[in-house]
């Protein structure tokens, strides 16, 4: 195989002063055997990849990006790791359960199985735009999978849909006509399932004259703003939509929430994207919270585990997961509510609650749900 | 229809349960169409196996030889096509299992695989096949062909029967020839205490209400009591109360259970998405846990009060 060349080449590996800003900033490597700067390192010097590859504790990366952001050499090592899952994935040694979640993806329209006429059922009372039914509309809300399947996110769903209807926002949706965007697929190094999606969805976009996307979760947004690479729509996570109807006066609260909240920066809307202040905004705009910030915030903000293809992986090793670590940081901030803008972060989060037996001191919620309650 | 092929799958001296089960199909396929039974079988030091199948079948085949003496898809293949253009027999039945599939589709006949049911219609061979991950069954009929070959799904028909054969065992001696790009290395045993979740017809399952590791030896009683497998959601792994195989759910495994008892589980979509198939009982005190919007049928109340009163009863019944 010239993965060795192609991949030290194309990432430029030899960049590299292994200084191991990248490890040390890994969360993974609280509860992981995963060294990124090792890893970078072998690729770079070893004739043979075949042993690296073998390592179990690949899959136990986030693709948080922090070892990207923090690189000052500006490498990406985060993607050099998965463009060796996808060398694994090429040859069909990835874990069963990736396995199945891409599969089922390829079949399906969504990773976790569910039937695609069943996609649009969590709204058939809502009275919403269906563009898959002829509807036109300015903005395409894109739902995606865990939100239109799973009970607990569809909440989250319903609470975005409140909030258009508030504020008269022109919108509709795919329906069973939406797919996955393909962004943990990547991540899971189907890059041949991911480049797939993305045609079929950027046709579907294109038929529909689709111009805007608002999406729930911050990884649909991720993917179509940096890797659809299509400058014929435009794409934006809930929350930056969401803060710009608070500064235009399009939405009014009529109720306060009385809670001490604080705000989980999901990977993929803060460091990989930079959306920071938006949801922080929206936090401080609802009446009667008192926000206070983590610690490790913004940039530094711990990850919940739940990207790079996690939510179908556990970790190699079972140290205390990350999620746990961040529901007591937020106990001892005095915080009654975690707020996130992420269906993964808000489901490992929720988890990490339910396992710690602590749900009578503290509870997730998207910052949408807690917009919707206020209007 | 004339001869009809049984290939025993065995493996380090016992016989495989699919091999009892194809010998009951095939002796149903043989009565009805007045044809003849054969079990084939394949090895090295597997007389007593011979001795065994006897009584299943009209006549077993032995092929003896050290060559044979582990399972080589490449060297039954050549010795599979000798017999079938010896005895020419009209049908040959290979368990759809990872044995048989990496042998079948090498014999160069008209397959079809993995079938949950096999039948004559006017003296024609029809198999039912399962498509669309289950939801359709299709009927297969064959060209006109002298000889086909079927693989057949494990766990479809039974195993048990009545002993039918009238017993005669042929050794043959085939020359078996080298081969060159197949070997045998090793077999590879499940771990100890190892359990396959996957495959169990009755689950158990545990999860997060139980409050207490001492708690999960209830669980695992009444699991035995009903001839089912203990399995868990994912805090209870996390925990390090059960071992990370018994896990259901996204991170876990996908189940097809029959039924599927669900004690103490909220029944969060991770979990719940994985399980697929199958009657679902849950048993949770909360009457707004999500595991009651999937669960064909629910006990709300406190698994406290209702695992001991099920343990009893079932002890009763058991009791006679």
């Amino acid at each position: 195989m010239d993965g060795e060349q192609s991949l030290t080449e194309k990432y430029e590996l030899f960049g590299c002063i292994q200084c191991g800003r990248c490890s040390a900033g890994c969360p993974i490597s609280l509860n992981s055997a995963l060294n990124i700067r090792k890893l970078i390192r072998e690729v770079t010097v070893h004739q043979v990849l075949e042993p690296i590859y073998e390592q179990g504790e690949l899959w136990d990366c986030t693709t948080c990006s922090i070892c990207s952001l923090r690189c000052p050499r500006g490498l990406k090592p985060h993607e050099v790791l998965i463009s060796i899952r996808s060398i694994l994935a090429e040859e069909g040694n990835v874990p069963a359960t990736v396995r199945d979640a891409l599969e089922e993806t390829f079949k399906h329209g969504n990773p976790y199985g569910q039937i695609r006429s069943k996609r649009f059922e969590w709204a058939t009372d809502l009275k919403i735009k269906n563009f898959s039914q002829g509807d036109r509309a300015e903005i395409l809300y894109f739902v995606g999978c865990a939100p239109s399947y799973d009970p607990r996110l569809q909440e989250v769903s319903r609470a975005l849909v409140k909030t258009f209807t508030q504020a008269e926002v022109n919108f509709g949706i795919l329906g069973n006509e939406e797919n996955c965007c393909g962004n943990e697929i990547r991540r899971m190094g189907e890059e041949g399932l991911f480049e797939m999606l993305r045609a079929d969805n950027i046709k579907l976009f294109h038929n529909h004259e689709i111009r805007h996307i608002v999406t729930t979760s911050s990884h649909c947004y991720n993917t179509f703003k940096n890797e659809y690479k299509d400058d014929s729509f435009k794409a934006e996570h809930y929350t930056i939509f969401v803060a710009e109807l608070i500064q235009k006066g399009k939405l009014s609260f009529s109720k306060e929430i009385k809670k001490v909240v604080t705000y989980q920066d999901p990977c993929f809307l803060g460091k990989q994207n930079g959306v920071y202040e938006e949801p922080r905004f929206i936090l401080r705009s609802i009446p009667g919270i008192t926000f206070v910030d983590f610690e490790r915030c913004r940039e530094r903000s711990l990850c919940c585990e739940g990207g790079g293809g996690r939510m179908w992986i556990d970790a190699s090793d079972s140290g205390q997961r990350l999620g746990e670590v961040r529901i007591r940081e937020a106990i001892a901030l005095g915080a009654e509510i975690i707020a996130t803008a992420c269906p993964f972060c808000l489901l490992k989060l929720d988890d990490a609650i339910t396992t710690i037996g602590l749900a009578d001191k503290i509870q997730v919620r998207d910052i949408i749900e807690l917009l919707a309650e206020a209007i | 229809m004339g001869r009809i092929f049984v290939l025993i799958e065995h493996r380090k001296g016992a016989i495989r349960d699919i091999t009892w089960e194809m010998l009951i199909k095939g002796r149903e396929l043989a009565l009805r169409s007045g044809g003849e039974l054969t079990a084939l079988l394949l090895g090295y030091q597997i007389r007593n196996l011979a001795e065994k199948l006897v009584q299943r079948a009209d006549e077993v085949l032995v092929v003896e030889d050290e060559k044979l003496s582990n399972f080589n898809g490449e060297i039954y293949q050549r010795v599979l096509s000798k017999l079938i253009s010896e005895y020419k027999p009209a049908l040959t039945l290979i368990g759809h299992t990872s044995f048989g599939m990496e042998l079948a589709g090498q014999l160069e006949l008209p397959i079809t695989t993995d079938c949950i049911d096999l039948c004559l219609e006017n003296g024609a061979l029809k198999a039912v096949r399962q498509m669309y991950t289950g939801k359709v069954n299709a009927e297969i009929s064959f060209i006109g062909a002298p000889s086909y070959i079927v693989t057949v799904r494990p766990d479809v028909f039974p195993a048990e029967g009545q002993q039918t054969g009238r017993g005669e065992i042929k050794y043959l001696s085939l020359p078996i020839e080298e081969i060159k790009y197949k070997k045998f290395i090793e077999y590879i045993e499940p771990a100890v205490g190892e359990v396959d979740i996957t495959r169990a017809d009755i689950l158990v399952s545990v999860g997060q209400g139980i409050g207490d590791k001492k708690n999960i030896s209830m669980i695992a009683e009444l699991s035995e009591l009903m001839g089912g497998v203990l399995a868990c959601s994912r805090p209870i792994v996390d925990k390090k109360w059960l071992p990370k195989e018994r896990q259901v759910g996204l991170s876990g495994k996908t189940v097809k259970p029959k039924l599927y008892l669900a004690i103490g589980i909220s029944g969060a979509f991770q979990h719940i998405s994985q399980i697929k198939g199958g009657h679902i009982i849950a048993i949770n005190k909360d009457p707004r846990a999500p595991i009651f919007g999937v669960a064909d049928y629910g006990i709300v109340e406190d698994l406290f009060k209702i695992v001991p009163v099920l343990t009893s009863k079932l002890k009763e019944i058991k009791a006679g």
